[in-house]
């Protein structure tokens, strides 16, 4: 196949063995050996998350139609019954969320519910610090350079398998690398856009050997600032090469919406097509965090993850790797059950998640947090998300999740038998 | 690191550097200084700096003569065709404009701290003429009683508009300003509890946005007692403001953050370290710009633990490369360049600003700035005081490969590179098929450049 003739060739022309053994031992393992990595890339499992930031209002999302409390606590944002896509008896989907439906109609959507953490944050930078780290105290900012990701505490484990590829990919239009997939070690990319990753040389041979050979001088040992910011030079430059070759070609097999999320996940396929062993894809989709009129915008951005991640699951599955990748949705907190002054909704607790793909666990899992019995009118979690990150980190990326987690977690079981 | 600095003298640290054997005054120290009080300084100025020492330097920065009126002139002229633009983007180079050309580069600097400190985006707050507004507020009181800037951010329609709390009523308080006021402006997570945010908002009650000004609703404020930090009564928002700022977290929550902003990205300061400027704080009324002046003309801001121990900003980066060089440039490009690489004037993540430190650098952020730079020097629209790079060091002096090599390292790098680096940019520069363009291009690549 042309992809894989073609990887190879990309491999041999980024850094060269000398260039290689020139770089300072503080390089990850799986710098140096690129060659092991090309057959590798087939039949590993994939994930995709996609955080939602701001606080994604659950009830909106997931609606309890049939429940006279969530119909009293909101007299303007509650969805009539007759615009409900619905699930079943109690639950359905936002009018908005037509794609969802019909993936879980395909059995390829599964929901849990209810799924948070004891005593809740409703803070969005602790509350999303809790979800990345699964930790429940978060380091002060004194240490909050040193603190870990989940993902990343993932990635350092992977690191040892000693890949070529990046092992984790952050897709998004802000630039800062997401604490989740911060780790020791491991490097995970973030990258804007395909098109500017790149470094400027004009093809000039002599910048790019000088360049490299500058970069990659050995420098002195203890000034961590200086070697931090080496590694991520280098693996930058590595990164690059990588990148511009994978994509060189491709043909979706679905209808991508024109939303920004959904050009992301083309990406994503691309990616995958292209045959890197990257693991993890990580984009977020902002604008959550909806304390006033409501209705609009929260319709827009549900209208934009449904449709984005169904054209996704369904481009992926055409090319042959719908049972390989699964995509999960999370955000840091749902919203307030009683809908607030402004035609809006304030910080809450539980909500829904989304896991979509050709082998997850379809429909809803878990339970729905009764609206009868809340605490200081938040909904009561009824699913830890760390049993979902268990069942992530076990039954799907395949590590023991009890060192990733620090503690001894029972995993969710979030897929099916293929 | 040769001491650590959990054993640093707190006493030494703050006190004034006097320039000594073991520590004398530089050109190197002196960039140093200008890189982290404004945004870099030019070959000439560096040499001006070296003959009047340290605490002159500092004095002049802290208390610059005043700013001709041609320079303001101008600012207000660009600001007002900014607000006739409608477009929000256009901010930025009006500031960039500002900061390349001021001579009280200092007050820019801590303007942008507070822009990052008191972060509002024009994504949200979509009008010119506010976000004007609220960069002016900032300017006003950058240097001064920190009190005073609080209570008019409280009243600030941008701010107001950013954080949902347009509207604050009696019945139904708005949560939001009360808290951002306390985890983000004043004291820190873990200071105060989910009550005490709830009694701090009905102290705010009643203070509104209306047709994009601020008013008080006296029918929606709750004159009632509230109860929190140790204190109780019928506080209005501006006693609320007062009652926080006594909380001894709060001269400990900004003096940190000054410390992090201007002297060094890690690793957290310890706490006895921070008390005696916190303390400066609490004795002065929270007056900035006397604890800046401390902080600038310490012995540790020029010692080994602050030298290069901050991460470039892009702004920083693009503004100090242009300063340094004597150049200007298209600053509308300059100003959308800063923003591909991670920091959009006006325009910061979300209302914690921009985190700063090793959030600047990633793979993506890497590459570009080496791209930015080589695209700042490439542009048609980039212009040199001296006319260009090559009269420029021309008029250095520097006519060897390795004296030029020297000399843009010791103007546009924080720290030395080991010798082995500068034998490669020595022999890259000696190639004539080689501009210094591209030898600035080079370094622009360096772990090294990217430290300020």
């Amino acid at each position: 196949m042309t992809t894989h003739t073609s990887r190879r060739s990309f491999l041999k022309s980024s850094l060269s063995s000398a260039a290689l053994v020139a770089l300072t031992p503080a390089v990850p393992q799986f710098f140096l050996s690129a060659a092991a990595s090309a057959a590798d890339a087939k039949g590993e499992t994939i994930l995709v998350v996609i955080q939602l930031s701001g606080g994604n209002d659950g009830l909106n999302t997931v609606i309890p139609y049939a429940d006279d409390v969530y119909r009293r606590s909101r007299p303007q944002l509650g969805i009539p019954v007759a615009r409900v896509r619905k699930i079943d008896d109690y639950l359905g989907f936002h009018p908005s969320m037509e794609a969802f439906s019909k993936l879980l109609e395909e059995g390829l959507l599964g929901i849990v519910q209810g799924v948070g953490y004891p005593n809740p944050n409703r803070s969005h930078f602790t509350s999303m610090d809790i979800w990345q780290t699964a930790r429940r105290e978060t380091p002060e900012s004194g240490a909050g350079y040193r603190a870990t990701g989940w993902l990343g505490r993932y990635l350092d484990r992977r690191a040892a398998a000693g890949t070529a590829d990046v092992p984790a990919l952050h897709l998004s239009s802000a630039g800062r690398l997401p604490l989740a997939l911060v780790g020791q070690d491991a490097r995970a990319t973030s990258i804007q856009s395909l098109d500017g990753f790149k470094l400027e040389d004009s093809g000039n041979e002599r910048v790019r050997q000088t360049v490299q050979e500058a970069v990659t001088a050995p420098r002195p040992d203890g000034d961590d600032l200086v070697t931090f910011i080496q590694r991520g030079t280098v693996s930058a430059i590595h990164s690059s090469h990588q990148v511009q070759e994978a994509v060189r070609s491709y043909k979706p097999e679905a209808k991508y919406p024109e939303t920004a999320l959904a050009g992301r996940l083309k990406t994503v396929a691309q990616l995958i097509d292209a045959g890197l062993s990257t693991r993890v894809y990580y984009l977020d989709l902002d604008g959550f965090d909806t304390h006033s009129n409501q209705a609009a915008a929260h319709a827009g951005l549900l209208s934009e993850l449904s449709g984005a991640v169904a054209a996704f699951v369904h481009d992926l599955s055409k090319h042959g790797h719908g049972k390989r990748v699964l995509v999960m949705t999370f955000s840091e907190f749902g919203r307030r059950v009683h809908e607030n002054a402004s035609a809006g909704t304030d910080h809450g607790t539980a909500a829904p998640m989304f896991l979509a793909g050709g082998r997850v666990a379809p429909g809803l899992l878990g339970k729905h947090p009764p609206l009868t019995d809340l605490q200081d009118g938040d909904l009561k979690f009824s699913t830890d998300f760390r049993t979902i990150y268990a069942g992530v980190l076990e039954h799907w990326l395949g590590v023991p999740s009890a060192t990733v987690l620090g503690e001894n977690i029972k995993p969710l079981k979030i897929t099916a038998k293929p | 690191m040769a001491q650590q600095l959990t054993d640093v003298d707190c006493e030494w640290a703050w006190s004034a550097y006097e320039p000594a054997a073991q520590r004398p005054w530089s050109r190197r120290l002196a960039a140093h200084l200008y890189r982290r009080a404004g945004f870099a300084a030019t070959s000439e100025e560096l040499d001006a700096a070296v003959k009047r020492g340290p605490l002159e330097c500092v004095e002049r920065l802290c208390a610059p003569p005043p700013v001709p009126a041609g320079f303001e002139d101008t600012s207000a002229t660009l600001a007002e065709r900014t607000v006739l633009s409608g477009d929000t983007q256009h901010l930025a180079a009006w500031w960039l404009h500002r900061m390349l050309s001021t001579p009280d580069p200092l007050l820019e600097k801590l303007t942008l701290f507070w822009h990052g400190h008191f972060a509002t985006s024009a994504e949200k707050v979509d009008k010119p003429r506010m976000m004007l507004d609220q960069n002016a507020l900032l300017r006003a009181h950058a240097k001064a009683k920190f009190e005073e800037l609080v209570r008019g951010i409280a009243r600030d329609p941008a701010m107001l508009i950013y954080l949902d709390s347009t509207t604050n009523r009696r019945i139904h308080p708005n949560e939001n300003f009360a808290r951002e006021l306390m985890e983000l402006f004043t004291l820190g997570v873990g200071n105060y509890s989910e009550r005490e945010v709830k009694e701090v908002a009905r102290a705010f009650t009643g203070w509104e946005v209306m047709g994009d000004r601020f008013q008080f609703n006296a029918i929606q404020h709750d004159r009632g007692g509230k109860s929190f930090l140790g204190r109780s009564g019928n506080f209005d928002g501006d006693e609320a403001i007062g009652v926080v700022l006594d909380h001894p977290a709060a001269a400990r929550f900004i003096a940190r953050k000054l410390v992090r902003f201007f002297v060094f990205d890690e690793p957290a300061a310890p706490d006895p370290l921070i008390e005696p400027l916190a303390r400066d704080l609490r004795e002065h009324r929270f007056d900035i710009g006397r604890v800046v002046r401390t902080i600038l003309g310490s012995n540790l801001f020029f010692s080994e633990h602050a030298v290069g121990r901050k991460v470039r900003s892009p702004v920083e980066l693009g503004v100090g490369l242009l300063r340094a060089l004597g150049a200007s440039t298209n600053l509308l490009k300059l100003a959308q360049g800063l923003a591909d690489i991670g920091q959009s004037l006006f325009h910061p993540p979300n209302v914690k600003g921009w985190d700063g430190g090793r959030a600047w650098i990633n793979s993506s952020t890497l590459l570009g700035r080496a791209n930015l730079v080589r695209q700042i020097l490439a542009a048609p629209e980039t212009h040199y005081s001296a006319g260009s790079l090559d009269a420029l060091v021309e008029a250095a002096g520097a006519d060897t490969a390795a004296k030029r090599v020297g000399w843009f390292l010791e103007l546009l790098v924080a720290t030395e590179v080991p010798p082995e680096v500068r034998e490669t940019l020595v022999r890259f520069a000696d190639d004539r098929g080689h501009s210094i363009a591209d030898v600035i291009h080079v370094i622009a690549t360096l772990p090294e450049f990217q430290l300020c």
